[in-house]
């Protein structure tokens, strides 16, 4: 819906090391004048994913919208990578993208690709670390023309433990206990920090002042950390339009991945 | 400002309110010295009427009140000052950070413009609540020597007056040596 | 071994025109794992201007696409080496989307990078610098010194300006032909050598505390407290960076890590021992000024 509408280039400050002069559209050169292009549009919806000892959840709710409008109840914005042919049999990695949807699926196909022709190259399933570094140099391969999304990458590393790493539009990437991201980030990524990592908790019967000891986060229980994301996402889809309708959650141990499809509200 | 060029070296943008009050002021050329003026003529005329010092808070409430109403006015002043005194009654010095927003802070350091990026960060560690003057002159050198080794434009050097139980003096302050990035 | 060097190390081709066929030739490049400087263009006239539209939220915060900045970091040579320290806070507008970013890249076990700009840009042209440093070693049977290594990165990030790439970093090493060397390279392709340097948005905090005491005859420890204090001072001032203070050592040997700790319990360590950060009011009725 939104693409192709007109941006305003903005004349504001300017900065970083794009050149400082508009070149304005000249008649004179006959040089020919773009108008507008703009190939992005915002699907809305929001993701989530929290690694344990020994597995790793990834999450997203299901709406896709545009605007005001919501397209669709059902669109899945949680992928497997690799694995056998295009059921993905056996795979135990998971890809989440929020943001241009279209972009996101692009994005999936290439992993996957990668993902599947280093198994048939290498006889050998992809380790997660080199995964996440390859969707890495894979986004920045669009680092002057980007995906407009926001990716999380799970599974479990080559020592069993749970692994996620998240990602910026262009690529630059972090390894992570959680991360949020989409419409919703800015509700859910506050609640993580304080229920997973333990931010601003204090032991409680510690004497106040600067002795006070910051709670140390203990290893997640898996059972433990799913109601957290049925929690994080129930009271996300009650403040924000574009998060509802369905919940999708992969849960990736090292037998491989589990999906757990459950309702949100509709409204 | 006509045109990019120094028109005087060594210009005084400070006005003693009363006694125990000093204001310096920086902001759009013109504002200044008229804001400057204006409040230094009206806190003499209310000691005059009402045989009463005012003390430095009283003063800044009164500026930050005449900031204000202008600032909602159709030619609001665009001027920024820093508000020094000393309390004779409760016999402790005071400082108010004030902007042409009418926003007034009481503040132990404080700056405005470029200063306040180079300064604050020194302040925050070496100021202490009861340091002597001489340590605070240190401190001073160590501003102004930044200032000098990193503000892109040309710096002129400061004007150093003093707000103590005395009343305000003019403070000798030696331009010191040229600082060079190390 | 030359072939495994020829493939790694051919020169930096980017085609500047739309090829229809180019996204069907990446996915066969896609085969072959490797730093492809290849990159994806929009099929327009001024790619340049479209991509500041798109990203750059200095000067529109509502641009679609918001990239991850802001930064303090700083670095100083002394007798004893290099002392590197950064800030761990990355921001997309106003948003904090990280307080745990590892902003020292490690390029090698003798040599650290600093990111500042963009995150993206710093992270993968450092990885790239590594690889040509890795790959000078093969070649050389040596390793490579640091003035040529932030040469490679000048030079490549020049061959870029205009571009839209956004970085400020700088290269520590030691080398027994160098000693102590510190460059300071950014995207406009600045590159610098210097015995001190403060890159981002809080450089003028950092450099404030640095400038005051800094001694090229400071002993190690001193060193150390000095930039991790610099550090400190820019995130209480700077909105753009806090998190915790990454602090490195880089001497003849290799570097040495120093922590990676949280900011606000060593505030208030300051603070309330040492008696700085005088403005801070830790109670509320302690305001001036009320008669």
């Amino acid at each position: 819906m939104a693409a192709f509408t007109s941006y305003v280039s903005s004349a504001g400050q300017p900065s970083y090391s794009f050149p400082q002069q508009q070149s304005a559209p000249s008649h004179a050169s006959r040089a020919p004048i773009q108008h507008s292009f703009y190939p992005y549009t915002d699907n809305g919806g929001s993701t989530l994913g929290i690694s344990g000892d020994n597995f790793t959840i990834i999450a997203g709710d299901t709406r896709s919208t545009s605007g005001y409008n919501i397209n669709t109840r059902y669109e899945p914005k949680l992928f497997r990578i690799g694995g056998e042919g295009s059921e993905h049999k056996g795979s135990k990695i998971v890809l989440s993208v929020v943001g241009f949807a279209a972009d996101g699926h692009a994005l999936k196909e290439r992993l996957d690709t990668v993902v599947k022709m280093y198994r048939y190259q290498h006889g050998k399933e992809m380790s997660v670390n080199a995964c996440a570094q390859r969707l890495s140099h894979i986004l920045y391969n669009k680092r002057f023309f980007p995906y407009y999304v926001q990716a999380i990458l799970g599974g479990v590393d080559e020592e069993g433990r749970g692994a996620l790493y998240s990602y910026d539009p262009v690529g630059s990437y972090e390894r992570e206990f959680c991360r949020a991201a989409g419409a919703g980030a800015s509700l859910i990524m506050p609640f993580l920090d304080n229920q997973v990592n333990l931010k601003n908790q204090y032991e409680p019967a510690a004497p106040q002042g600067l002795e006070k000891p910051q709670l140390v986060p203990q290893p997640l229980q898996r059972a433990a950390t799913e109601e957290l994301v049925r929690d994080a996402f129930t009271s996300a889809v009650e403040r924000h339009i574009e998060v509802g309708d369905g919940l999708q959650m992969m849960i990736i141990t090292k037998d491989g991945i589990e999906e757990v499809f459950s309702p949100l509200k509709m409204d | 400002m006509r045109g990019a060029s120094i028109l005087k070296a060594n210009d005084d943008k400070t006005r003693s309110l009363n006694k125990h009050t000093l204001m310096a002021f920086v902001g759009e050329a013109g504002d200044t010295v008229q804001f400057a003026d204006y409040a230094q003529a009206n806190i003499q005329l209310y000691s005059m009427r009402n045989n009463s010092e005012l003390s430095p808070y009283e003063v800044s409430s009164f500026i930050r009140s005449e900031l204000a109403k202008s600032l909602r006015s159709k030619n609001p002043y665009t001027v920024n000052l820093l508000l020094g005194g000393y309390d004779a009654i409760k016999q402790k010095p005071e400082l108010f950070w004030i902007d042409y927003l009418a926003s007034s802070a009481p503040v132990p350091y404080a700056a405005h413009g470029y200063a306040q990026y180079y300064c604050l960060s020194i302040l925050d560690k070496h100021h202490h609540p009861d340091i002597s003057f001489e340590q605070g002159m240190k401190l001073l050198r160590m501003c102004t020597d930044e200032l000098k080794r990193r503000l892109p434009i040309d710096f002129k050097g400061v004007l150093v007056k003093v707000v103590n139980k005395d009343g305000v003096t003019l403070q000798e302050y030696p331009e010191g040596e040229q600082m060079y990035a190390p | 071994m030359n072939t495994l060097v020829a493939r790694y190390s051919q020169p930096a081709a980017h085609t500047h025109a739309y090829n229809a066929d180019e996204d069907s030739q990446q996915l066969i490049q896609d085969a072959a794992p490797q730093l492809s400087l290849n990159f994806a263009l929009p099929p327009i006239a001024s790619t340049a201007q479209w991509l500041r539209a798109m990203t750059d939220d200095h000067s529109n915060p509502n641009v679609p696409i918001k990239i991850a900045h802001g930064t303090t970091t700083l670095a100083f040579r002394f007798k004893g080496g290099i002392i590197v320290a950064t800030d761990s806070r990355a921001t997309a507008g106003n948003w904090i989307a990280s307080q745990t970013v590892k902003k020292v890249i490690e390029i090698n076990s003798a040599l650290l990078g600093t990111m500042a700009g963009g995150a993206a840009d710093c992270q993968y042209w450092l990885a790239y610098l590594g690889m040509q440093c890795r790959l000078h070693e093969l070649r050389h049977k040596r390793r490579i010194s640091v003035a040529a290594a932030s040469k490679i990165l000048a030079n490549l990030v020049y061959s870029y300006k205009g571009m839209g790439l956004s970085m400020g970093t700088m290269c520590a090493g030691v080398t027994p032909t160098e000693g102590p060397a510190l460059y300071y390279i950014d995207s406009d392709g600045t590159r610098l050598a210097g015995n001190l340097f403060c890159v981002g948005s809080g450089q003028t905090f950092a450099y404030g505390v640095l400038d005051a005491e800094y001694k090229y005859d400071m002993e190690e420890d001193e060193a150390l407290e000095l930039g991790r204090r610099s550090i400190l001072a820019a995130t209480h001032r700077d909105a753009y960076s806090g998190g915790f203070v990454n602090l490195y050592h880089v001497k003849e040997e290799g570097w040495v890590k120093h922590g990676f700790n949280d900011v606000n319990p060593q505030f208030w360590r300051y603070k309330l021992e040492k008696g700085e950060f005088s403005n801070v009011n830790a109670k509320l009725d302690e305001t001036s000024g009320k008669v």
